[in-house]
């Protein structure tokens, strides 16, 4: 496996020697004179690949936090999980999505579903002065593109497509946010209503029936997430795929 | 217990041996929906024909950045997960210490209406926050995108302005000094005070050292990986979590790291 990384290396320090002559940039007009000093101060890393074969690891331990994901959940392989990042039962986490853990704690409650390239962070504090993690409780849908800094979402919420909450917000339970809200630092969405835009502003309480719904939403996202889940084995097949390409570049396997 | 030993190793083999002709057999089964999995082509840094990217070793790239093209990356600066920089039709300039976090998109436009075509200029010291679109604009040191943030061509951030999350500045929009802009159309909201314009040269320090841990963590070879896992949480690297609690600057100091052996090392960021 070092002989590959030395190889591959290798092969790409050859190829960008000859091309990096060709690669100094031209800039231009003196208005932009202060990226010209940090671009005369760039050294290289001869040692960095441009390719990788195992690609980004799923799970990212950082120090002794290890992200941890329950046995039924389904976490697309395309995510990142970094540092204090807990996936409960039931949950899934779609492709293109990062976790980051990194300052504080990420949990993904029972039944909820982190949709398509959502980022989820903490800061270290919060405005609000209460704990920073970002926590998401139970039979929460978070729509996709969204992004969440350190707010708490309670049980049973929807969260609209490609919505931002910022530091400190909190989502009470049975709200619903429409898709692209932006929900200022410290805001409370309160209980049963649905808000919208940006910033996002109250519209309308939401009826029961609606309310229903939420829990409903996130069961059937489930189900979609068990079929995503089936697909895949237990564990990767990829040492095969690593065999085989040993084998054509005549390393000894 | 040689034999014992050697016994245990054989039928664990038989074993792993059979596991795998039922793989083979698994395969057979599936027919056209058999699934073939392909080493990860995905390539953190990609040039285009001769325009390289030009990183600089200290700047942390996560593996699933997509750096391709015409890209300068300066001293301590970070590139986080899932970024594409795609310099490829033009150039992208990113500065010292600046962290572009994940999910975000730096573009440049070949052409565009107006007909002037701008290369992408990032200052050092700056913070773009998740999931920012960047296209074609210049961004100048020290300034703070907000998560989300949408900056379309010819947009220009001076130095020490903010755009507040989830803002969309149109075209060729100059952002003054000192003042938030936000909303959509980006419209000025406030003026910053000197306390949160010193913020930002701290937020991107900050970030430059939580890149080192994340950094340190990615570039770590699969038999470390491993070696982790196996000896679980019992076995924990002392720098390791010095890297990481050091990274976060402004930890107030009344609040005691969760081992007491980082007290030693606190002050060593900033």
């Amino acid at each position: 496996m070092a002989n590959l990384a030395r190889f591959t290396n290798k092969a790409l320090r050859t190829a960008y020697s000859i091309t990096k002559h060709h690669a100094q940039p031209q800039l231009a007009s003196s208005e932009r004179a202060f990226a010209t000093e940090a671009a005369k101060s760039i050294t290289p890393s001869p040692d960095r690949v441009n390719w990788d074969y195992r690609g980004q690891r799923k799970i990212i331990p950082l120090g002794q936090w290890l992200p941890k994901i329950a046995v039924d959940a389904y976490v697309a392989p395309n995510v990142v999980l970094a540092g204090q990042v807990h996936v409960w039962d039931g949950a899934s986490v779609w492709p293109g999505c990062v976790l980051r853990g990194d300052l504080n704690k990420i949990s993904i409650g029972f039944c909820s579903n982190v949709q398509e390239r959502c980022v989820l962070h903490a800061a270290w504090s919060s405005p609000t002065g209460l704990p920073a993690e970002t926590s998401i409780e139970r039979y929460v849908t978070i729509g996709a593109y969204s992004l969440l800094r350190s707010c708490t979402i309670e049980p049973e919420v929807i969260i609209g497509q490609h919505s931002i909450l910022m530091e400190g917000s909190i989502v009470e339970t049975h709200s619903i946010l429409e898709a692209g809200s932006v929900v200022p630092p410290g805001r409370i969405i309160p209980s049963g209503e649905l808000w919208a835009g940006n910033p996002a502003k109250f519209v309308r309480t939401l009826t029961h029936e609606e309310t229903l719904e939420i829990p409903k939403l996130a069961v059937a996202i489930n189900d979609l997430s068990k079929d995503h889940y089936h697909e895949f084995l237990p564990y990767s097949t990829i040492y095969l795929e690593v065999e085989k390409f040993k084998k054509s570049l005549g390393i000894s396997v | 217990m040689g034999t014992l030993g050697r016994a245990f190793y054989t039928v664990g083999f038989w074993i792993r041996e059979t596991g795998q002709a039922i793989d083979r057999l698994g395969s057979r089964l599936q027919g056209n929906y058999f699934f073939q999995e392909q080493l990860s082509r995905h390539r953190p840094l990609m040039n285009v024909y001769d325009k390289v990217p030009y990183v600089h070793k200290d700047a942390f790239i996560a593996p699933s950045a997509s750096i391709t093209g015409d890209v300068q990356i300066g001293h301590a600066s970070s590139i986080w997960y899932g970024c594409v920089l795609r310099g490829d039709v033009n150039n992208i300039t990113i500065g010292s210490s600046t962290n572009i976090q994940d999910n975000s998109l730096v573009h440049v436009a070949k052409s565009n209406l107006s007909g002037r075509v701008l290369p992408t200029i990032i200052g050092d010291n700056v913070t773009v926050g998740h999931s920012a679109v960047l296209q074609g604009c210049t961004v100048e040191d020290e300034a703070f995108i907000g998560m989300g943030a949408t900056l379309l061509d010819g947009v220009h951030v001076e130095k020490h302005a903010m755009v507040a999350a989830g803002a969309l500045v149109r075209q060729n929009t100059r952002i003054p000094c000192g003042e938030v802009w936000g909303g959509n159309p980006a419209r000025f909201l406030r003026k910053l005070t000197e306390d949160e314009m010193t913020f930002f040269s701290q937020s991107a320090l900050n970030y430059s050292n939580l890149a080192q841990a994340h950094a340190a963590e990615n570039a770590k070879k699969l038999d470390e990986t491993e070696f982790v896992k196996v000896l679980g949480k019992k076995f924990v690297r002392p720098d390791e979590v010095d890297s990481v609690l050091n990274a976060v600057g402004d930890t107030p100091p009344e609040i005691t790291p969760p081992d007491n052996a980082a007290l030693d090392k606190a002050p060593k960021a900033s």
